[in-house]
């Protein structure tokens, strides 16, 4: 039937062709997530939101409200943010150096290696909120100084969780090599320290962002978990519940609003780099 | 043969068992005695299972024989590989995906600690060989899987390796791609002047290339016949037409144990 009606040249229909249009693709791509968000916004504005989740402007403020709120704390709430990203991003950088070189540990050592990825996956499988108390206790010797203690145990439970993460994806990376690569090798006679470094690094890239997709908001949620066991009141996280604690639910919301913007700009940097460094592999 | 011309690989009594799954021993290969010459072009050929393989590995000290004694130039397979003498070329085309065509054919030339200005010479003059010179920026995966092998050979070349070693290289590319590698192999064997073992289950292809053709056939792979292949030098595609080409292929095809596979 198609196929007639193409012989005979009568127009395709309007909707096929917009689906075709290639700019319209391309616009697609950002109008329809764009509109998308509007609609929540203006549910959420028009109070429609809270008569079909049966609950009021006090307990989910109205979206301009807890703007209002930002921007009348943002120093405050700067403050805080500053902290939480001081614990996520020093956490991740240690946690994935750690779970990188056990990797590297086990790709060259197997037998002995392969334990410790284990017992760091066995670390990481224990919930934050059981680690960040436990972690807590432990670390409080560390310094006389509250804020510095606290930190310590919070970028410890970061570092675990994303160093399993890192160690479990990098050990697949720098053994899954492709058929025959390593007998190529031996035929140059290279040294097991060239292997690694021209074989095994390279091929482990792609595998170590699959890690950071998981590792960067893992690394912010955990971060804010944990700062709600620290002995310090400092965080994004802790600010959640110390307003929600005092029921001022306006300012945990711009705490909330706060996590989600991190959160975010966190990943859109991720990808970002991504697209840039993995180019070559693709 | 040529009695001038030395031989480089000797194989004495060579046997290969291995252990399988069930830690049985499995007799790949027995008794193989075979002499290569500097400069030979030499088909290994033979049904799947017959060994071919595990000789050429045995070679390139990729696998270690049980049995006998296997030597090149006089030394122990090993040594040659330490010296950097073997090219390889697998079945499957081995290109690092983050490295451009370019840069792949200089990796063993940077393993060697050649300059950067030698390997990018060298390996220009390799790409230039196999017709590659304009992908050299190119990445594997933006390559055809024929152009992708010529990539495997040319970098097997970069060294100028004294005996290059190739695993059913073609096996995996349609015809027309493998006719067009054949006589770009022979023109290059021909300039390069390599020993040559190449790696087949193709009679045609035994035939069409090489020099002679030692047939393996298989529980256990053993080495069953070895023919001389006297068709003239240089070879054209239309060779393969002629009656005594077809003659040779028979000859071939008969040899192996057990009847025709």
């Amino acid at each position: 039937m198609a196929a007639v009606k193409k012989k005979i040249g009568r127009p395709k229909p309007l909707r096929q062709r917009i689906g075709e249009n290639k700019s319209w693709q391309k616009a697609s791509a950002i109008v329809l997530p764009l509109a998308l968000g509007l609609l929540i916004v203006l549910i959420w504005q028009t109070e429609l939101l809270h008569s079909w989740l049966d609950t009021d402007t006090f307990t989910l403020p109205l979206m301009d409200k807890i703007g209002s709120i930002m921007y009348d704390n943002s120093d405050k709430i700067w403050a805080n943010a500053v902290d939480t990203l001081k614990v996520a991003g020093i956490g991740l950088a240690a946690g994935s150096l750690l779970g990188y070189l056990v990797a590297i540990f086990a790709a060259l050592l197997p037998r002995l290696g392969q334990g410790s990825l284990y017992v760091i996956g066995a670390f990481a499988s224990i919930p934050v909120v059981a680690m960040a108390p436990v972690l807590n206790n432990w670390t409080k010797d560390v310094s006389s100084d509250a804020a510095v203690r606290s930190m310590v145990s919070k970028i410890l439970v970061v570092t675990l969780i994303c160093a399993a993460d890192m160690g479990l994806n990098a050990y697949r990376g720098l053994t899954e090599i492709k058929l025959y690569s390593e007998d190529m090798m031996s035929i140059y006679a290279a040294k097991k320290r060239v292997v690694l470094w021209k074989l095994r690094i390279p091929n482990s890239i792609p595998y170590v962002f699959t890690a950071l997709k998981v590792s960067v908001p893992a690394s912010i949620m955990t971060a804010i978990v944990s700062e709600y066991f620290a002995e310090k009141i400092t965080g994004v996280g802790r600010q959640i519940r110390e307003n929600i604690v005092l029921a001022q639910y306006s300012t945990a919301w711009a705490y909330i609003a706060t996590a989600c913007v991190i959160g975010i700009l966190a990943y859109v940097l991720l990808m970002a780099a991504q697209t840039i460094l993995l180019k070559r592999y693709h | 043969m040529d009695e001038k011309r030395a031989v480089e690989i000797r194989t004495r009594n060579l046997g290969v068992t291995f252990k399988d799954n069930q830690g049985r021993d499995v007799l790949a290969l027995t008794n193989v005695n075979l002499e290569i010459y500097k400069g030979e072009f030499i088909a290994l050929l033979g049904p799947s299972g017959c060994g071919k393989t595990t000789l050429l590995r045995c070679v390139a000290d990729l696998q270690q024989p049980t049995e006998g004694d296997l030597h090149i130039q006089g030394m122990t397979p090993k040594e040659v590989r330490l010296q950097k003498k073997f090219g390889f070329v697998f079945q499957q085309p081995v290109l690092f995906d983050w490295r451009t065509v370019k840069k792949n054919v200089e990796l063993p030339l940077e393993i060697m600690g050649y300059t950067k200005k030698e390997r990018s010479e060298l390996a220009d003059e390799m790409l230039e060989m196999v017709g590659l010179k304009d992908f050299a920026k190119h990445y594997p995966k933006q390559l055809s899987g024929g152009m992708q092998q010529r990539a495997n050979i040319a970098r097997a070349l970069g060294l100028k390796p004294d005996i290059l070693l190739m695993d059913e290289p073609f096996s995996a590319l349609d015809e027309f791609t493998k006719e067009k590698l054949h006589e770009d192999l022979l023109r290059i064997w021909r300039e390069t002047n390599k020993t040559i073992l190449f790696v087949t289950h193709s009679i045609q292809e035994s035939v069409f290339l090489s020099d002679r053709v030692c047939v393996l056939s298989p529980h256990p792979g053993r080495l069953s016949a070895v023919v001389d292949i006297d068709l003239p030098r240089p070879r054209s595609l239309d060779m393969r037409d002629e009656p005594h080409f077809n003659e040779l292929v028979a000859k071939v095809r008969n040899s192996f144990e057990g009847g025709s596979v």
